[in-house]
């Protein structure tokens, strides 16, 4: 588990400022996680710079960036990605071509290219950089374990403030679990290794809720959910806490206004801390009926 | 600035027409969301409205899903300064009859999710297609 102070975000909430670690165990997780950022990234208006696995071909890299429809028939949606690449909003390097003319890393070379790339993006007119890069490059350029480590420590100076966001893309099978928890702890954020799931964690009083809640995984909502209201007390009080919910659809939504009016009858009182849609939508819903519950907006 | 650095292409929204048609299913409503926050964005759906243009579209896809077939078609565009979503599903077909007019209680199984994109978008249409419904909804660009 990430110490504390380490937040686990969807790959959809990083934001300008934002460095995120992910992992990843095969081809599934590993495209649509990068398929998100990039995406959203070059729809956001920033420059996204991809730094595939060395050995990954580009042609592999932008078939996974693109939604070719079913047919095979590049839809306007591939055609952005086309011309985002032609234009230089979309940059597909590598790890050694970052760093050139120097052949050997070091974290002072690459920070400082960084740097230099994310100023560039802004001169060039676009809202910054983002960054995706695949840890591949660690084996592939013989860079030590440790100096990774320190790298990812003591980089702070590349997003406070500044219009660059990043994703250091881990492969499980790759990494040991030593290097890969000293990895998750080194990141401010952690990434949700998938789109689509929903994870909760559980305190006394407290049930916290990340992810998406939709038709897939609403049997696991209302489980998770329901438990924690049965396990509350008489009279006693709960908090759902779904600031990192980043989609709660509307039968997910439905089924938590049912379930805090089944456990209203029994005293207990709920408080849901969500952003200022989710709040908006639960009311909607006629959260404002339940007198047991409040609703507190809370800040991405 | 950024405007004047971009190339035309065929795939600017600005010029209207189809963005985005696929298949789908149950295990794409993610991906699904993901591209149709970025076609929003790309549009220039007001920030305010993009989670809504979201939500609605995940509804009605979601709703082909669990009533139409198991599976749909969604096509996204922009058009008449809207943005538009297309779902046609293989369902044994219904109308705008089945959407309530007033929220359903909290002891009803169904009909919150039309419901809500009705209330959430500036136009929604129901109609038979050549197989199961065709369901559109747009959302007027500022």
């Amino acid at each position: 588990m990430p110490a504390a102070d380490v937040r686990v975000v969807p790959v959809q909430r990083m934001r300008p400022g934002d460095h995120a670690f992910v992992s990843y165990d095969g081809d599934d997780t590993r495209w649509d996680v990068l398929a998100a950022f990039a995406r959203l990234g070059l729809a956001a208006g920033e420059r996204v710079m991809v730094f595939a696995a060395p050995g990954v071909p580009d042609p592999e890299v932008l078939a996974h960036l693109g939604p070719a429809d079913d047919a095979g028939r590049p839809g306007d949606a591939d055609a952005w990605v086309r011309s985002a690449r032609r234009s230089g909003q979309l940059v597909l390097s590598s790890m050694r071509e970052l760093i050139s003319p120097e052949r050997e890393f070091t974290a002072v070379r690459q920070q400082g290219r960084l740097t230099e790339e994310t100023d560039r993006a802004v001169r060039d007119g676009y809202a910054g950089l983002r960054a995706y890069i695949d840890m591949h490059w660690v084996r592939d350029m013989g860079a030590p374990i440790d100096a990774m480590v320190h790298r990812e420590t003591h980089a702070d100076h590349l997003f406070a403030g500044r219009p660059y966001a990043e994703v250091c893309a881990y492969d499980r099978r790759w990494f040991t679990g030593d290097v890969l928890d000293a990895m998750a702890q080194a990141h401010p954020r952690n990434l949700l290794t998938r789109l689509g799931a929903l994870y909760a964690t559980r305190t006394e009083g407290l049930l916290r809720l990340l992810g998406e809640a939709d038709l897939s995984t609403r049997e696991r909502f209302q489980g998770v959910v329901g438990d924690a209201l049965r396990r509350t007390a008489e009279g006693g009080r709960l908090v759902l806490a779904l600031r990192d919910l980043h989609f709660l659809d509307v039968g997910c939504a439905a089924e938590l206004l049912t379930l805090v009016a089944a456990a209203g009858e029994r005293g207990v009182r709920v408080e849901v801390r969500c952003s200022a849609f989710h709040l908006a939508l639960l009311r909607r819903l006629g959260a404002a009926t339940l007198p047991g519950l409040t609703l507190i907006g809370v800040s991405g | 600035m950024l405007e004047e650095l971009r190339e035309p292409s065929a795939g600017d929204p600005a010029a209207e027409g189809c963005w985005l048609e696929r298949d789908f299913a149950e295990g794409d409503l993610p991906r699904l969301r993901v591209l149709t926050e970025e076609f929003a964005m790309w549009a220039g759906l007001a920030a305010a409205h993009r989670g809504e243009f979201v939500l609605a579209v995940n509804e009605v896809a979601s709703n082909a899903i669990v009533h139409g077939g198991g599976r749909g078609r969604l096509m996204l565009r922009r058009t008449d300064g809207e943005v538009q979503c297309r779902v046609t599903d293989r369902g044994p077909g219904f109308d705008a009859a089945v959407i309530p007019e007033l929220l359903p209680g909290l002891d009803s199984r169904c009909g919150r999710g039309l419901w809500l994109v009705r209330l959430v978008t500036d136009h929604l249409t129901i109609v038979p297609g050549p197989v199961g419904t065709v369901v559109t909804l747009a959302i007027r660009l500022p």
